[in-house]
């Protein structure tokens, strides 16, 4: 016979016992955790890479940032200027992009352009030279981060074949002939180029835009022309390469399958003995005009219309520069998580592409933009849903989850950057030439530890510092009527927000960059 | 082949190459070989599939701490059918919206909003089909207007619009993206092409469990919340990529015109009427059919140790139920063209030329040949810039490629017209190129030089995991991952023969489709200084300036200058402006050919 206390006992039993299977069936169900949060992550250490081991003065004084991997049988070897279209001289307007992209396309070592790309390819090799950045590539991968006041000449080829590359290269930038052939293609090619100025809204707002920022004086606003880039001639590439091609400008990336001592070696020999040795240009002009603030508009018939809005903002030595980069990313720079993107695209679907960037002057302060392209109807609606988000931005703190996020976002990706030798070695090297290296040079180390210290009133400063709507600067490029006109949906007017009629822009003369009836 | 992406990427082809290992040969000022074709290999892949059939590809590489992920379903543009084209993309789109667990605060009620949301959007779409019926009878003029709506549809949206607020209350926005990123994630994206749709992002080595959690879950459970206001993200999308760009609209018609049966005739985007008008109910489906392990490829490429990773594949995507459902097999095939078609089309565009010829499927044996033959015309060294751009002088640039997608291939030549030459004679130069190709077998060193091209192309793809991942992903969407080796390996081994048979076998005029871009005659702005001029006067002046603008020698400008002056006399005063006008800007195009020469 059971007695009461054994029953209570063998209920208790049976109750314990089916509790441990529920636990078991739930932990046998549940090995996988509920929520990312409960994953637990080994931890990662990582330092970034530090300018000091990869850092060579050659015997000439030129200095080469020297990445070796080798996992492939590849080197790439990248010689970095300072040499923008701020140089070139009044009148000759794309004479430096010309030359520079002429100095591996017009011949050179006593051979004709033909035999030049003929031995290039040969090898399988690459060997090209362009003025400006724009090297970012696919999802931010590959190139150097040089800006539109720098150039560069890269050679990328087997390993075993560094000393006859390195020889082209040399070639190259010595002694280019710039053939009148290819010259003459050259200016062909970018007169062409010029005539589809007005095709694409993309790039009305483009030149737009950088004048409302910038001024008509600025050299960011000194387009070629017709005229400037028929005027060309070889005398004037010859005059620019003398002065700006040499080894006092000369600054070298190299990465890949080589040992370093036996680089420092090969350079050394094939930069030894330069004809002339150039000068490193101080940095480009800031802009001296201020920007015009205002509502402006061109009109141009398609249905959707390209908005751009802000102001000169700061540059990368501000003090407020990182908690600005914290800001931007959490108002409209950090893409899905962003609050523009969450209320422009995801809650009302107004916009495939909306985002507010700054990167930070690398010069001088460049500016902080809302920039997207919506149906020319919801153009009104969409800027004041995107002026409500930045007026949030200067009136509230952020919570501290949004905080926490976005920080870690900038902390936890900093490894993405340097993923490959050749990344490595072209960050560090356009840190030097664009003057950082000099003037910050733990920029990398302190990364990290300079977000961290982000607090939310640093958010919240530096959006009341830096985002006034009264020195915004709008600008929409689409069919003006319809953007005019509006959507009946929604209770807001275009010239409600401008607070009266825009200021219509003409578009310009392909050729000459005049202004045309609007 | 045309990629469109999750969030604004610029779009580009996936043609990587990858060998390594390879023996070194000697080089000299000639090509020579710089590698055997035998000693060719890829990079060590392991495949594992898991029970449910979905399959995995892992190449371990520890240049960095980070392992580049990804997953490829093997649908695209070319399973859709008229009236839901644009849905695989829309469907990416839709993948980022979170799942059961991700992206809300309280799911049941998330589900039962949905449901409500539905059953107004059904009556929404009855709406709409009676407004098509009326466009269609000619009572209205379109649809698409905020003005074309309806009073009863205007009611229905406004209770839609509570509806979605209320969502709204109980959504943590953009929650997949959030915990990515705050973790570390990087390069978080995904694209869509004819043929597969691919999903992809980085993630710090120490957090590859992540990966595994986050792309089983959304796999397993994925809830396509705020599904109409994405279908207008994705229709902003056409319009920034098709209908506000110069030649959008026009390079969709001359792809509809080149298919004639495949389903490769509809872009990626979708068509303008279909893309307003697709449902959740469509999209269930389609995920249903498309999006069951079976028929599902996951990459990883980077730091991180395989045993590791297939432990991991088993316990998060191995609980994934195999589909229930065969996935559709796309059987229409494009017939043999019959006749050649030319497409002439007045846009905002210099003058130029696009010719397409049909060709071959990924898989087929004659795509080697094929590249080879691209990168022969292609390039500093390729026959279209040596012939055409600087020893006929009759194009400004041109470049050619081979796009092999699942089913059907074409091969495709564009080329810019120099000022003074029509983009006909540029056609007829392009044609005689092909031509010799056809006639004439290619020498040992140009082919050589293209193998070598190719081949250091291959080492330079490897150098990043990330394409890595794509490479494999895609050639596996396309037919197996190992055709992306097989190829490589295979155009060392092209001959010259090879070369002239697939010139021969393709290159057919009727095996063709031209299309001819002259630029428009309104999409120059006028110069004010026309502004008063007769209407007759002005078409003398855009004449003139036309022929003005071929003229390259100061001589032909001159005489120009000269036979203006004798005839200025002879018009009558109203004239008098326009002949100014051509006489000023043949004067500024002298000045400018004589400094020019200086």
């Amino acid at each position: 016979m059971i007695g009461r206390h054994e029953l209570r006992s063998a209920a208790a039993t049976f109750l314990a016992i089916a509790a441990l299977l529920l636990v078991m069936t739930a932990s046998a169900a549940g090995q996988l955790p509920g929520r990312p949060e409960d994953i637990k992550f080994p931890d990662l250490k990582y330092d970034p890479p530090r300018a000091a081991d990869y850092r060579v003065t050659l015997k000439n004084g030129m200095v080469a940032y020297l990445v070796p991997d080798r996992s492939l049988p590849l080197v790439t070897v990248h010689v970095l200027m300072r040499l923008g279209p701020d140089l070139d001289p009044s009148g000759k307007d794309g004479l430096g992009e010309i030359m520079v992209a002429q100095l591996t396309r017009g011949g050179a070592g006593g051979m004709t352009a033909e035999q030049l790309e003929d031995r290039v390819a040969a090898l399988g090799a690459t060997l090209d030279a362009q003025m400006g950045g724009g090297g970012r590539g696919m999802m931010g991968m590959g190139g150097v981060p040089i800006g539109p006041a720098e150039s560069r000449v890269s050679l990328n080829l087997l390993a075993k074949d560094l000393d006859a590359g390195l020889d082209l290269l040399t070639a190259c930038l010595k002694t280019p002939a710039f053939q009148e052939d290819r010259l003459q293609l050259a200016k062909e090619q970018a007169i062409q180029q010029m005539k589809e100025r007005n095709d694409d809204t993309g790039g009305i707002e483009r030149r737009e835009w950088s004048l409302l920022m910038r001024g008509p004086d600025h050299w960011s606003n000194r387009w070629t022309t017709q005229a400037s880039v028929a005027g060309l001639s070889r005398d004037d590439l010859i005059a620019q390469h003398r002065r700006f091609v040499g080894v006092k400008n000369f600054l070298i990336a190299a990465a890949g399958d080589f040992e370093r001592a036996a680089l420092v070696k090969a350079l050394e020999k094939a930069f030894a003995g330069w004809p002339q040795p150039g000068e490193r240009p101080g940095p480009p002009a800031a802009p001296a005009a201020p920007p015009a603030p205002g509502w402006y508009v061109v009109d141009k018939d398609v249905n959707q219309a390209r908005v751009s809005f802000g102001l000169p903002a700061l540059d990368r030595y501000d003090p407020d520069f990182h908690a600005a980069l914290v800001m931007n990313d959490i108002l409209g720079g950090g893409g899905f998580t962003s609050r523009l993107v969450n209320r422009i695209r995801s809650d009302e679907g107004l916009a495939y592409s909306v985002s507010s960037r700054f990167e930070g002057g690398v010069y001088y302060p460049e500016p902080w933009r809302v920039a997207f392209q919506t149906k020319v109807r919801s153009t009104a609606f969409a800027i004041q849903l995107a002026m409500t988000e930045i007026e949030r931005m200067r009136g509230e703190l952020v919570d501290e989850a949004a905080l926490q996020n976005s920080k870690n976002k900038f902390i936890e990706s900093l490894p993405a950057g340097f993923e490959t030798a050749g990344a490595i070695a072209g960050a560090l090297a356009a840190e030097e030439l664009t003057g950082r290296y000099q003037r910050d040079p733990q920029y990398f180390a302190k990364y990290r530890e300079r977000i961290r210290a982000v607090t939310a009133a640093d958010v919240q400063r530096v959006a009341r510092r830096l985002l006034d709507p009264a020195h915004f600067a709008f600008l929409v490029v689409g069919k003006v009527d319809d953007v005019l006109l509006g959507d009946p949906k929604h209770d807001v007017t275009f010239t409600g927000l401008a607070g009266g009629e825009p200021t219509r822009l003409p578009l310009r003369d392909p050729l000459t960059m005049q202004p045309m009836r609007p | 082949m045309t990629l469109l992406f999750a969030s604004g990427r610029p779009g580009r082809r996936v043609a990587a190459a990858v060998l390594c290992g390879l023996a070194l040969g000697a080089l000299a000022n000639v090509a020579v070989a710089i590698a055997s074709p035998a000693a060719a290999s890829g990079p060590e892949v392991r495949e594992h599939v898991l029970s449910n059939g979905m399959k995995f590809l892992l190449v371990p590489r520890h240049l960095a701490p980070t392992v580049a992920a990804g997953w490829v379903a093997r649908v695209g543009s070319v399973n859709e059918r008229p009236g839901i084209t644009g849905i695989s993309h829309l469907f990416e789109h839709m993948m980022f919206k979170g799942t059961r667990t991700i992206g809300t605060r309280d799911y049941a009620l998330d589900e039962r909003l949905i449901a409500e949301q539905e059953a107004l959007q059904e009556q929404m779409r009855a709406e709409m089909s009676a407004q098509r019926l009326a466009l269609r009878r000619g009572e209205i003029d379109e649809i698409a207007s905020p003005e074309a709506k309806t009073p009863r549809y205007r009611a229905l949206e406004a209770k839609f619009d509570s509806l979605v607020a209320a969502q709204r209350e109980n959504m943590i926005k953009n929650e997949f993206n959030l915990v990515l990123q705050k973790n570390g994630a990087t390069r978080i994206n995904a694209f869509t092409s004819e043929d597969m749709t691919f999903y992809f992002w980085s993630v710090p080595a120490n957090k590859l469990e992540l990966w595994f959690w986050m792309e089983s879950d959304r796999l397993m459970n994925p809830v396509f919340r705020e599904f109409y206001s994405e279908r207008d993200v994705v229709y902003e999308e056409r319009r920034l990529g098709v209908e506000s760009t110069p030649l959008g609209k026009f390079r969709e018609s001359f792809d509809a015109m080149f298919w004639d049966a495949s389903p490769y005739t509809w872009s990626v985007i979708g068509y303008a009427s279909d893309l307003p008008f697709i449902t959740k109910a469509q999209a269930d489906e389609y995920y249903a059919f498309y999006y069951a392990p079976n028929n599902i490829c996951a990459v990883l490429v980077g730091d991180f140790d395989p045993e590791q990773a297939l432990e991991l594949a088993e316990k998060y995507f191995g609980r994934i139920p195999r589909g229930a459902r065969p996935v559709p097999e796309m059987i229409t095939m494009e017939p043999r063209q019959p006749a050649e078609k030319r497409f002439r089309a007045a846009a905002e565009t210099n003058p130029a030329v696009t010719a397409r010829w049909h060709t071959v499927a990924r898989v087929h044996r004659d795509v080697p040949a094929l590249e080879v033959l691209a990168e022969l015309l292609n390039g500093d060294t390729g026959r279209l810039k040596r012939n055409l751009v600087l020893g006929q002088g009759i194009a400004t640039s041109a470049r050619a490629a081979q796009d092999a997608r699942k089913y059907e291939g074409m091969f495709e030549i564009e080329a810019d017209c120099k000022d003074g030459h029509a983009p006909e004679d540029l056609e007829l130069a392009l044609h005689g190129e092909l031509e010799r190709l056809q006639r004439e077998t290619v020498g040992d060193d140009e082919l050589q030089s293209v193998k070598n091209r190719y081949l250091t192309r291959t080492y330079r793809q490897l150098d990043n995991g990330f394409f890595l991942m794509l490479r494999y992903g895609a050639a596996e969407a396309l037919g197996s991952w190992r055709d992306a080796d097989r190829i490589d390996r295979e155009i060392q081994a092209v001959s010259a023969r090879d070369v002239q048979r697939v010139a021969q076998q393709y290159f057919r005029p009727e095996n063709r489709a031209v299309a001819i871009w002259t630029r428009a005659a309104d999409a120059t702005p006028e110069d004010p200084a026309l502004a008063g001029l007769p209407p007759e006067a002005k078409t003398m002046v855009q004449r003139s300036l036309a022929r003005l603008d071929g003229l390259t020698e100061a001589a032909q400008v001159q005489d120009m200058i000269g036979r203006l002056e004798s005839m200025g006399g002879q018009l009558p005063p109203q004239w008098k402006p326009a002949m100014d006008y051509v006489r000023g800007k043949a004067q500024q195009k002298l000045a400018e050919l004589q400094g020019a020469d200086k």
